[in-house]
């Protein structure tokens, strides 16, 4: 039986210092980087979703603010004629824990790299990582790896064989999950089984190392993917040389978190031994088009709450402050 | 042990006593003393691996929250609890059934025309999901353990539970109606623990699937 009772943590003096600290080094830089912070409403003003914390005011049901990406696609699709080109943000979101040790309320800085219909997205998306690679050092990390995806890896196969929802829901749980025989399970008695499987095993067999961009070519859907293995590829030229000590970039085929919501490259931040990804983004070129705005757009996020977390159970990941 | 001793939780019960003895001889093999104690925490025959004896409900979370690095677990209990997880292999060993039971002389028929039917189980979310897919509705009588007991006693008109060989319904008068699955061993892993050491992880698995999962 899952237990539901809602997690408020208290920062305490160390934690609550920690994260001042760390907002504000974030903020810095990406600051320096030409983006301007934003801050939406901590009351949301959109549809109010499934996850988010609500509360009545009076007889009006409000909820607080879950998401800042969505928040902020909101802010600049409602008053922006045109998109600032780099934009950030930091606080706290409210979110209903889908595990029962998350917190409700956690906080994040993170930021967005918004571009007009057209512009070429490349720059954008290395700019991106290049900015997370310089996460671990701001944060007193000692060691860090960097996991880029692409989320049209699995996106454009399943739409190529016409698998939406239901099915396609099946094949992403697997594919999570790792576990091709369960993409085997749901594909049983499917035209496309055999091709599923087959690209689904090729995403599987490497996780890091240089052939895992190669792994790509034993898939089906090899010709189909050229585009997004040119621009994996392109992306770890640009950053490999310019790696800093301690991080370790790896190429991950078979990311499919928020498969619903990336269109494009994703990037994840971990530390060796952490359980949960510390920082997390990529491309989502339909967020802006479907408020009305043709405008592409990628981001990540910090999640501080788990590296404060960290920061208590595992010091030994961190530099002592001096 | 030390504090970085990477975990590996096994299961007791049924799953446990079919995988004990397939690890022996090989460098994840329990220490057999250790085993004949009550200890839960088992040194295995490589320095800084270590086992954790888990009963199997608890076992994913285990695993989910990054305790035990990998663990062993039956294809019902994942799909049960559906954890946040790796599922890195189907390990073969284990295989059962998951079925809908009845005393000997009813039939699925009967069962779908009772106007309140009642159902025992442990699994109740693959039952659930049985249930809409057949388009029945029936009153779930949620039990941890002895369901073979519920339709004899009068508690519930059949049960959804594990057959491996059928011995225990037979003994209990007790036949399969409908197979609602198949559950057989997989091998888990931590999300965070795979992903962010693969080279700590990744070979202590391969070995796993090396000494358990049946050659092709």
């Amino acid at each position: 039986m899952p237990v539901r009772t809602p997690h408020f943590p208290d920062l305490l003096f160390g934690s609550a210092a920690r994260l001042r600290r760390w907002e504000g080094a974030l903020m810095g830089l990406l600051a320096d980087h030409g983006y301007r912070e934003l801050h939406p409403s901590l009351v949301l003003r959109e549809a109010i979703p499934d996850g988010a914390l609500r509360f009545f005011d009076g007889d009006d049901l409000v909820a607080l603010r879950w998401d800042f990406t969505m928040a902020l696609a909101g802010l600049l699709a409602r008053g922006f004629p045109e998109p600032p080109a780099r934009v950030a943000y930091a606080g706290a979101v409210f979110r209903r824990p889908v595990q029962p040790w998350e917190p409700v309320e956690r906080f994040e800085v993170g930021c967005e790299r918004i571009q007009p219909e057209g512009e070429f997205s490349t720059e954008a998306d290395v700019e991106l990582a290049r900015l997370l690679m310089a996460i671990p050092g701001v944060l007193g990390l000692k060691s860090a790896i960097l996991h880029l995806g692409n989320a049209a890896l699995v996106r454009r196969p399943l739409e190529a064989e016409g698998l939406f929802s239901g099915l396609a829901d099946e094949v992403v749980a697997a594919l999570s999950r790792r576990a091709p025989h369960r993409v085997a399970q749901a594909m049983k008695g499917h035209p496309a089984a055999a091709r599923v499987l087959a690209h689904a095993e090729a995403l599987l067999s490497e996780l890091d190392g240089p052939r895992t961009l190669e792994a790509l070519k034993a898939s089906p859907y090899a010709a189909l993917l050229e585009e997004e293995r040119d621009h994996m590829d392109r992306a770890l030229k640009s950053l490999l040389p310019i790696l800093p000590p301690n991080l370790e970039l790896r190429v991950d085929l078979a990311d499919v978190a928020g498969l619903d919501f990336y269109t494009g490259p994703t990037l994840r931040l971990w530390a060796p031994g952490a359980q949960q990804e510390l920082a997390a983004g990529g491309r989502y070129d339909r967020l802006f088009p479907d408020l009305g705005r043709p405008w592409k757009a990628a981001g990540f996020c910090v999640r501080l709450s788990r590296l404060l977390d960290l920061a208590e159970t595992r010091p030994d990941l961190f530099e002592q402050p001096s | 042990m030390t504090p970085h001793t990477l975990l590996i939780a096994f299961p007791k019960g049924r799953l446990g006593d079919e995988l004990v003895p397939k690890l022996a001889g090989t460098p994840l093999a329990l220490d057999a003393e250790a085993l004949r104690s009550r200890v839960l925490r088992i040194p295995t025959a490589t320095p800084g691996v270590a086992a954790l004896l888990l009963k199997g409900t608890d076992l994913p979370r285990y695993v989910a929250a990054g305790v035990a690095s990998l663990g062993i677990v039956g294809s019902d209990t994942l799909d049960e609890l559906d954890m946040d997880l790796l599922e890195l292999a189907d390990l073969g060993f284990g295989a059962c059934r998951l079925s809908l039971c009845a005393q000997a002389g009813l039939t699925l028929d009967d069962l779908r025309a009772k106007p309140h039917l009642r159902l025992a189980t442990k699994f109740p979310k693959a039952t659930e999901a049985w249930l809409t897919r057949e388009g029945l509705t029936a009153e779930l009588v949620p039990l941890s353990s002895s369901a073979e007991l519920a339709p004899l006693l009068g508690l519930a008109d059949a049960i959804v539970d594990l057959v491996q060989t059928g011995s225990t319904l037979k003994a209990h008068g007790l036949v399969e109606t409908a197979v609602l699955g198949r559950s057989s061993a997989r091998l888990v892993a931590a999300r965070g623990a795979y992903l962010s050491e693969p080279a700590r992880i990744r070979p202590l698995a391969e070995l796993l699937i090396a000494a358990l999962k049946p050659k092709a």
